[in-house]
């Protein structure tokens, strides 16, 4: 009975995951999940629930309500910490009870280095998640790589030290415990905001192998299936992001890229212009193009946004977006604000789809984006971004961004966009620009 | 043991394989929920932990643990799949 309880959870589980690939069927495949998990709990119970006590049905109760709560609360802007943090927990589960099994009990050989590997990803997951909050709420600025770099020329050492101690036993679990808290607070603590994309990804696909593998010390084939599928998705979305930033894994892990001006210096000043030229250059194009970044999420914009393309839309001007893979502080972020706002995804381009009609486009508007529509990153083989996919806005007629300052993007170089003859500046927090925007437009 | 050990590692690759298969084609517009699907369906290690609950023994210290680990187990899960319906909800209403 139990083994088609679990074979029917492993069958839904895999639909669940073939449905959230598309748009008009992804609300389903999240009903699919909860109901696969729901059989594969359940069933882990064995149809014996007198084996457990009241502290055990309370944990759960409390703790799921708690999640209900967390997760009704947040708003859609915080939803990059939100993941985080319940990745996170995932992670501090599976390494806590690896920890319990090795310590508990005399493992087979293959069990006992399964339990390590699960009990060191799992607490590098939880700290590393943790760290990523931490960041992501702007509660930690980035650390100097050296820290890091002495950290990992020392692991090797610091790994075998144990084995000089006498005792193998339960002191050097603790030891190898600490040492992957202090790995996953470290090598996030490195990394920039605006790696953060590849950085949630990862500790998301990290999650599934800690679970996975634990999957293994307790002999449930529905864990290492589910752990496992989670795991993959986690790597695709991952080098999906390093390839929209053409760098490697090792590279953005190695952390210390960005956050500091290298070069800002402008051969010219760029023209700005006001909100009431910009209502009058919108109102004579044809078709706008919308570029958001993370800005948008930092200043709440979306709604404003909204508003704009609905002005713009009653003008019969075709409004589009052009969303970079990595644009915001994880996979999809854009995506999701615009959603929020109703904005329909068939509007929604990738780069991919969207940079051959640039040139043809009368208006894009820069909304809070700076690297990723860096020119630079085409034509300067020394630049940081050299190679980096970019949007290309700067083959558009006219390019209007709206940006506080003149101040550079996270890989701290000038933008010669920026500059350019046919891009305007409009120097406003992204919601209020676009509100005087569309002020601006009662009067055209 | 042994031939069973090699069977879960069999099962283990076509899981990652399917896995891996089913989403690269995703289109970027689902990668909030996806990821946020998918970390939710991390916490499945709650098994794990109800699995171990009964069989900890006398250490109130390792019960405890345990406990810490179905907390954020169950976290995970109910919390992922809460902020997963939401965001869904948010491109539900486009169709």
């Amino acid at each position: 009975m139990i083994e088609i309880i679990l074979l029917v959870s492993s069958v839904l589980f895999i639909f669940a995951l073939k449905l959230f690939g598309r748009p008009s069927t992804a609300h389903r495949a999240n009903t699919f999940a909860m109901l696969a998990m729901a059989l594969a709990v359940f069933s882990a119970f064995n149809f014996d629930f007198s084996k457990y006590d009241s502290a055990f049905y309370i944990t759960i109760v409390v703790s799921g309500l708690l999640g209900v709560l967390i997760s009704k609360r947040v708003q859609m802007t915080q939803m990059p910490e939100l993941v985080g943090l319940f990745n996170g927990f995932g992670g501090g589960a599976s390494g806590a009870i690896a920890y319990v099994e090795l310590s508990n009990n005399a493992l087979v050989m293959s069990d006992f280095f399964v339990a390590i590997f699960s009990m060191v990803i799992g607490v590098f997951t939880f700290s590393g998640s943790i760290i990523a909050v931490l960041k992501l709420r702007g509660k930690l600025n980035n650390v100097n790589t050296t820290i890091a770099n002495i950290f990992s020329a020392f692991l090797p050492p610091l790994i075998l030290l144990p084995a000089i101690w006498d005792d193998m036993e339960i002191l050097s679990l603790e030891y190898f415990m600490l040492l992957s808290l202090i790995a996953g607070i470290i090598r996030v603590a490195v990394i920039g905001g605006a790696d953060m994309p590849v950085v949630i990804a990862f500790l998301n696909s990290l999650s599934g192998i800690a679970a996975m593998s634990a999957g293994f010390i307790v002999n449930s084939i529905i864990l290492i299936v589910a752990g496992a599928l989670v795991g993959a998705s986690g790597i695709i979305l991952t080098l999906l992001m390093c390839a929209a930033m053409n760098r490697t894994l090792l590279d953005v892990l190695k952390g210390g890229f960005g956050g500091t001006a290298i070069n800002n210096e402008y051969e010219k000043d760029p023209i700005s212009t006001s909100p009431e030229d910009v209502a009058i250059q919108l109102s004579y194009a044809e078709s706008v193009v919308i570029v958001p970044g993370y800005g948008m999420a930092v200043a709440q914009a979306q709604a404003a946004v909204k508003e704009l393309t609905n002005t713009l839309k009653d003008k019969n001007i075709e409004v589009k977006f052009a969303i970079h893979p990595v644009a915001g502080r994880m996979p999809g972020h854009m995506n999701v604000l615009l959603a929020e706002v109703d904005i329909d995804y068939e509007d929604m381009f990738t780069l991919e789809d969207i940079n051959s009609e640039f040139s043809s486009t009368d208006v894009v508007i820069v909304l809070g984006a700076n690297d990723v529509i860096n020119p630079l990153a085409r034509t300067d083989e020394d630049s940081p971004i050299y190679g980096m996919p970019i949007l290309d806005v700067d083959l558009a007629k006219q390019v209007i961004v709206i940006k506080r300052s003149m101040s550079p993007g996270y890989a701290g170089i000038a933008n010669p966009l920026f500059i350019n003859d046919n891009t305007k500046m409009l120097f406003a927090d992204a919601k209020e620009g676009l509100e005087n925007i569309i002020k601006s437009f009662e009067l055209v | 043991m042994e031939a069973t050990f090699l069977l879960t590692l069999l099962i283990t690759f076509l899981a990652s394989f399917i896995g891996y298969e089913l989403i690269s084609k995703i289109p970027q517009t689902l990668h909030t929920p996806l990821m946020s699907g998918s970390n939710a369906i991390s916490g499945i290690t709650l098994i794990a932990a109800i699995l171990i609950y009964p069989e900890v023994g006398e250490s109130q210290l390792l019960k405890i643990i345990v406990l810490i680990a179905i907390a954020f187990a169950t976290l995970n899960i109910v919390g992922g799949f809460s902020v997963t319906g939401r965001i869904l909800e948010m491109f539900k209403k486009n169709d």
